[in-house]
């Protein structure tokens, strides 16, 4: 186990340092610079500007200098949002984002555990078919659909929500329903697949024969086996939580740091968009090691030798 | 300088504060990205570049009540330029004792009629009356809320969360007359909307082709029928809004549409372009909603006048880094800014650097404009700009389009909100009704 958990670390540090490599030549790739502007910059300004950011180095050293300050956890100043560092951006958008993320994540798992079990005990019923019609419509419609609809109807024209901000918990609930809808469905048709399908596994068939109660076989027998899916498919849910917070955050006007991403890439604000990819990919790649560790947790089967 | 100026700390704002304030923005080490908005001080340029002493800058203070600035050669705009940020005073004492760190919350000081309260970054920015301000503000507390897009402070205007949203989505505008006509203020902005041909590159090195393509452009149908934001039609590329300014407008204004439709046909056949060898030409905009309707209305333009035309649309900083670097044959471009002719027709001196995105360069044009940035009279200097403009409007180095509109929601309930053409509005002159 201990050897598996090194391993994978191994691998998540390489991965993770590879992210870093790529995003850091990538973005300056791109046309243009953070100083760019319609506005002509004369070359003592210009020239002023690389020296103070460091873009006046070659590429190489540049990179060098940042893995250097990356190393003692120095994410740069942004070249846009001269009064914070992207430390500090960063670490003041990201229990916003933390907390939309987990609650998000909180309501997908509940929504869809309870509509994928109830439709996966009786498939083929009527309740199966209009939950499953459901959630198909929920996986197909996305959030920058829904989430401006949820803004007009439930902020603008009904006033039962606020239309934006992140004052209060009450600034949350849209934004939350929002981003978890998608995931819900897409875990509630895992669970239901799984349901119905370990429902013939024959320590089912033991279970029943020994009288359990069925409250008991669904919890300790059933649900077990049928959740290894919903647990593989979290490390894909939690990245696309991720990415889907761009667009809410966005929509709902919540100051985390999905919006640095888009903003961070429009501006050229190369280290910004660098703490974002290192908070992201980080979060990614400590996810997947932990869903895999839950299954060993969860299914008496597996073991990591 | 006004005797009574103190900052928000108590500490007496002097002369010398401005002095180490333009020192600092000119300062090479500052890296100030609008450095250049003081280089009309003498030897900013110079100090800037660190070739010479930040102390040889043409600022000083004789006196705790005088600030004397010496320029490096005529420039009637002077006031107003220093309304701009460049021109505020910094905390000398604070930056002294803080460093980098007194823009932080616990160190800020300010000399305004508000100082601030706290600052998360996309949160909110919040400020209250400074008490040492001469003039105390009506309205004691304000609050900044940066919202990612223009629908998004538009919807927190509709649910009372906001009493005053910097825009709004075009397209609301009929919705916006309608149920919030009380809130809506529209106002010009003094801005130009220009296409700019790239005339190192064939054909538009060729005069009867750029004549063509502006010969076939109805800036009245932009504004009015595919803009309807308030937008203004530009015929001159100083724009008409400028004060005591006499602009220079394209040639061919007066004339019916269908005699430039055929003047435009005649002038591309003269350069070779027929129906059966039509003029194939990219126009390169900005991407969003507004310029794409604009230039495919363009294209529709032209092709009443047998170009066909094909868009290309990018981001903000890639549109700009392209046309610097000259890689484009006809683009979309705007300009916003001050109130001087020269601001403008600055964009087309050939010395003045890649933001002349066209490369166009016309001997004549380039002395009167040097000759007008020489001369201290307000009235002899504009009236050597607009002798220049005249000279270049026959070279069709850009088609003048629109100048812009501002779209504000400010809620009934405030007083003191009045239009201007540079859009400031300053919340120490506001009230509550």
């Amino acid at each position: 186990m201990r050897k598996y958990i090194a391993k994978r670390l191994g691998y998540a540090a390489l991965t993770f340092f590879c992210v870093v490599t790529v995003v850091f030549f990538m973005v300056r790739l791109a046309p243009g610079g953070p100083f760019d502007s319609m506005r002509r910059l004369p070359p003592e300004v210009e020239a002023n500007l690389q020296a103070a950011y460091g873009l006046d180095k070659p590429l190489i050293v540049q990179y060098a200098t940042y893995l250097s300050n990356l190393a003692h956890g120095d994410l740069g100043p942004s070249f846009k949002q001269k009064d914070f560092t992207v430390g500090e951006l960063v670490s003041r958008g990201l229990p916003i984002s933390v907390a939309l993320g987990a609650m998000a994540l909180a309501l997908a798992l509940a929504i869809g555990l309870a509509v994928g079990l109830a439709a996966g005990l009786t498939p083929g019923s009527l309740l199966d078919a209009v939950l499953m019609g459901l959630s198909n419509l929920n996986i197909a419609i996305p959030a920058i659909v829904v989430a401006p609809i949820m803004v007009l109807v439930f902020a603008v024209f009904l006033s039962w929500f606020p239309a934006g901000g992140a004052d209060s918990a009450w600034h949350f609930v849209l934004p939350t329903i929002a981003l978890a809808l998608p995931y819900s469905a897409a875990i509630a048709r895992l669970t239901r697949s799984s349901v119905a399908e370990s429902r013939f596994e024959p320590h089912m068939a033991t279970a029943v024969s020994k009288g359990l109660p069925r409250r008991r076989i669904v919890v300790r027998h059933l649900m077990p086996i049928a959740i290894i899916p919903v647990l593989s498919y979290l490390g894909p849910a939690v990245a696309g939580l991720l990415t889907g917070s761009v667009v809410v955050e966005q929509v709902f006007d919540l100051p985390g740091i999905g919006r640095y991403f888009v903003q961070g890439a429009m501006n050229r604000d190369y280290t910004l968009v660098m703490g974002v990819v290192i908070v992201y990919s980080g979060a990614i790649l400590i996810f997947n090691l932990l869903v895999d560790l839950a299954y060993a947790a969860i299914d008496p089967r597996i073991r990591f030798d | 300088m006004r005797p009574d100026l103190k900052w928000s700390d108590g500490t007496p704002l002097t002369a010398d504060d401005f002095v180490y304030s333009f020192r600092r923005l000119l300062d090479p080490g500052t890296a100030a990205s609008l450095a250049y908005f003081l280089y009309m001080l003498d030897n900013a340029a110079e100090v800037n570049a660190g070739t010479l002493p930040i102390e040889s800058l043409g600022v000083s203070a004789p006196d705790p009540a005088t600030l004397v600035l010496r320029l490096a050669r005529p420039y009637p705009y002077l006031l107003e330029r220093l309304l701009y940020p460049t021109g505020y005073p910094v905390p000398k004492h604070v930056i002294e004792r803080h460093g980098d760190a007194w823009v932080k919350l616990d160190n800020w000081v300010s000399n305004g009629a508000y100082t601030l309260e706290d600052w998360q970054p996309q949160a909110h920015v919040s400020m209250r009356a400074n008490p040492h301000f001469y003039e105390p503000p009506a309205i004691a507390k304000v609050r900044y809320l940066p919202v990612p897009n223009e629908q998004s402070g538009y919807n927190r205007f509709r649910s009372n969360e906001l009493d005053v949203a910097a825009g709004f989505p075009s397209g609301e505008i009929a919705t916006i007359s309608r149920d919030y006509a009380s809130a809506l203020r529209t106002s010009d902005l003094l801005s130009m909307m220009y296409l700019v041909f790239n005339v190192q590159k064939p054909p538009f090195d060729d005069v009867r082709v750029r004549q063509a393509l502006s010969l076939a452009i109805d800036q009245e149908i932009l504004t009015d029928k595919v803009l309807r934001s308030g937008a203004k039609p530009a015929y001159s590329f100083a724009p008409a809004l400028l004060s005591d300014y006499d602009s220079n407008k394209l040639p061919h204004v007066d004339l019916p549409m269908d005699e430039r439709i055929a003047t435009a046909r005649q002038l591309l056949a003269q350069a070779g372009f027929t129906s059966d060898n039509p003029l194939k030409v990219t126009l390169r905009h900005l991407s969003g909603l507004e310029a794409k309707r604009v230039n495919l209305a363009i294209s529709g333009m032209w092709k009443r006048v047998g170009i066909n035309a094909q868009l290309h649309q990018a981001d903000l900083k890639t549109h700009f880094s392209d046309l610097r670097q000259g890689d484009f044959q006809v683009a979309w471009a705007g300009w916003v800014g001050e109130s001087n002719a020269e601001h403008y027709l600055g964009l087309l001196q050939s010395d003045i650097g890649n933001v002349n995105y066209g490369r166009f360069k016309n001997t004549v044009y380039d002395k009167l404009m040097q000759q007008a940035l020489n001369e201290a009279s307000f009235e002899v200097r504009n009236s050597i700009l607009s002798s220049a403009e005249a000279v270049v409007v026959h070279d069709y180095p850009v088609v003048p389009l629109y100048t812009s509109s501002v779209r504000r929601l400010v809620s009934p309930k405030i007083s003191g909100w009045h239009e201007n053409l540079r859009d400031m509005h300053q919340v120490r002159y506001l009230d509550w009704k």
